[in-house]
């Protein structure tokens, strides 16, 4: 494909070929994350330069958008590759007790929609999840939410370009979301 | 609920464990604490403007605190005298008043009652409406931070800060002051809210342990403490105030907690602002600018200076609490310096910080192993360093050597045994009346 042809496609649902690799790739990448594969991730799934973000929303009415005093966006997570890889390397250390006896996690991919972006290779995807933990005996949280990714195809494999995760809970009915979403 | 004298005994050493879990005692400390204490509520850098305001909760009261415009602030109950319901949704923003959703009455920023819709044809103009503004509420502001109190017979936000004021001054008097960056990270612990507490104040000891994962990746001049091996009893001090009040302080660690650049970038800052700070706060205060301190400010506002998180644990029920989390920052500092700071903060002790998910895990836990009925018959224990502190000419309160140590920890707790017992602000115990007797 040509660049021409290329910018005529940007924002136009992908075909149906592709939408099926984007779908097993989302789906491939939750079943590693749910199988404690974190280094597969890294190394196989997300691109060296992932930006990935999981901004906080401030519950505002409508018709007040305006931003007051000094606030900016609080990013829960806004990692680039070396932090991911060094929470990743947190697992590693052998010293993380809250994880030993490990959590159970599942994670539910739903509600997928994929298009062309506007650079060459890539894709922007939206999808709804589902992250369920398990903790110890019977310390169960689901957490919802949506992400906004861009994957890029690099020889033939698709990676993590961007992450930008949403949460829909202003206050987060968990301890902690110290989990990849 | 048991007598007073055995749910804290031995100075502050011993706790009834039904302390962390009993609803009569949650009761009754929202009567003794949270009706009657400076509760943190927000920051002047957040609501600079007028109209400005921001929701939060003293206890598990919702309050709304507004910039007035000339500049002073006022803070009311979010409950329509109406029928009740809230008169504000939003979190924070900016407005000319709040409209009930119910009936539509309409407060001013001010929280008085300005418009009540059919006052003429259902009220036969005979409300009054000075009578039926929004409960206000007491609110006073030190060096930027804004407290309020339920309590009218309260002391001044200053003197209830007590001697906790004059060393808060080390970073709150630099040229500029601090702000806080906002919006906050807002999460739920199932903790009682004395275990976050009483973990800011004074438990130095867990980071080496607790954290040990993340002193191994993060490194820093604190992954010494790693495994708690190693560690120099002169390499700080614990402080603590008779109004309850302490912190650990751990000597030029400021940064200690910013691996990499960002640690070296706000060293920098440190040790450039270090001569004019002396200036104004003195040596000895400068030696607490450069220090790292683990603190809280009683009952349930706490911080770690250096590292810069700034929570506030929100009671919800004896066993659970909403966690607020700001980052605190120094408003002269440029810009990249605080984004840094800001963002270091998130990985640390955000809501997917990887400290924050160490310390949570302790806290819930703390808290849940006395749901047992015959667990919580017992007592736990904080008699670390006890019988070693001392008062020092010079630092305000009780001084003990070491920031592994629990001195400050009891502290909070003979104060949270002497609000309880109902007493009256003259005879609780303050900074002043310690060194009077000394
Ligand atoms: S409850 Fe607010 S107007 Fe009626
Ligand atoms: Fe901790």
């Amino acid at each position: 494909m040509n660049s021409e042809e290329h910018s005529a496609l940007s924002g136009q649902p992908v075909d149906q070929a592709t939408h099926f690799e984007i779908e097993r790739f989302l789906v491939r990448e939750a079943r590693a994350l749910d199988e404690e594969r974190y280094h597969d991730w890294l190394d196989n799934m997300v691109a060296k330069d992932v930006i990935y973000q999981l901004p906080t929303q401030e519950v505002r009415y409508r018709r007040d958008r305006k931003t007051i005093g000094n606030a900016q966006t609080t990013y829960l997570y806004n990692d680039n590759y070396d932090v991911l890889a060094m929470r990743v390397a947190r697992f590693d250390t052998g010293f993380l007790w809250a994880e030993d006896p490990p959590m159970r996690i599942r994670r539910y991919i739903t509600n997928i929609d994929a298009q062309w972006a506007d650079e060459e290779g890539e894709v922007d995807v939206w999808s709804n999840f589902i992250v369920y933990r398990s903790r110890a005996q019977r310390d169960n949280v689901s957490t919802h939410g949506r992400r906004r990714d861009r994957l890029r195809k690099t020889d033939g494999q698709w990676q993590l370009a961007s992450r930008v995760i949403t949460l829909e809970q202003r206050v987060i009915m968990d301890k902690n979301v110290h989990c990849f979403f | 609920m048991k007598p007073l004298d055995q749910l804290v005994q031995q100075e502050g050493a011993i706790q009834d464990r039904s302390i962390y879990w009993d609803n009569d005692v949650y009761q009754a400390e929202m009567e003794h604490i949270f009706a009657r204490c400076w509760l943190f509520l927000t920051h002047d850098s957040i609501i600079p403007e007028k109209g400005d305001y921001q929701v939060t909760t003293m206890g598990e009261d919702n309050v709304i605190v507004a910039r007035q415009a000339d500049g002073s602030l006022k803070a009311f109950l979010n409950s329509c005298t109406h029928r009740g319901n809230f008169v504000c949704f939003s979190e924070a923003g900016n407005t000319r008043s709040f409209v009930c959703p119910y009936h539509g009455w309409s407060f001013g920023i001010d929280g008085s009652l300005q418009d009540v819709p059919l006052e003429k044809q259902a009220y036969h103009q005979e409300i009054d409406k000075t009578a039926l503004g929004l409960r206000q509420i007491r609110v006073a502001s030190y060096k930027g931070l804004i407290f309020g109190t339920f309590d009218e017979s309260a002391p001044p936000l200053e003197k209830y800060l007590g001697g906790m004021a004059w060393y808060l001054d080390s970073f709150l008097d630099v040229p500029g002051g601090i702000e806080l960056i906002g919006p906050p990270m807002k999460s739920t612990l199932e903790c009682n809210w004395k275990n976050p507490s009483e973990n800011f104040i004074g438990d130095g000891y867990h980071v080496g342990w607790a954290h040990a994962s993340a002193l191994e990746i993060a490194g820093g001049s604190l992954a010494s403490m790693k495994g708690l091996n190693e560690y120099d009893k002169n390499s700080g001090l614990q402080i603590s105030l008779p109004e309850g009040h302490g912190f650990g302080a751990i000597w030029e660690c400021v940064a200690a907690l910013h691996p990499g650049p960002p640690g070296v970038a706000y060293q920098q800052w440190v040790d450039q602002r270090s001569p004019a700070v002396k200036e104004i706060v003195g040596e000895q205060r400068e030696k607490f600018y450069r220090a790292h301190w683990n603190a809280t400010i009683f009952p349930n506002c706490s911080f770690l200076y250096g590292t810069n998180t700034f929570k506030v644990w929100q009671p919800r029920g004896p066993h659970s609490i909403e966690v607020t989390t700001w980052t605190m920052v120094e408003k002269e500092m440029p810009k990249e310096l605080k984004d840094m700071i800001h963002a270091d903060n998130m990985l640390t002790f955000g809501t997917a910080g990887i400290l924050e998910s160490d310390d949570g895990e302790n806290f819930e836990n703390c808290t849940n192993s006395n749901r047992g009925h015959s667990t919580r018959q017992g007592t736990v224990y904080l008699g670390m360093g006890q019988g070693h502190e001392r008062q020092e000419a010079g630092l305000p309160g009780i001084v003990s050597d070491g920031w592994v140590n629990e001195t400050s920890t009891r502290g909070m707790y003979r104060r949270w045994a002497e609000m309880m017992s109902g007493k009256s602000w003259d005879n609780l115990s303050t900074t002043a009346d310690l060194e009077n007797n000394q």
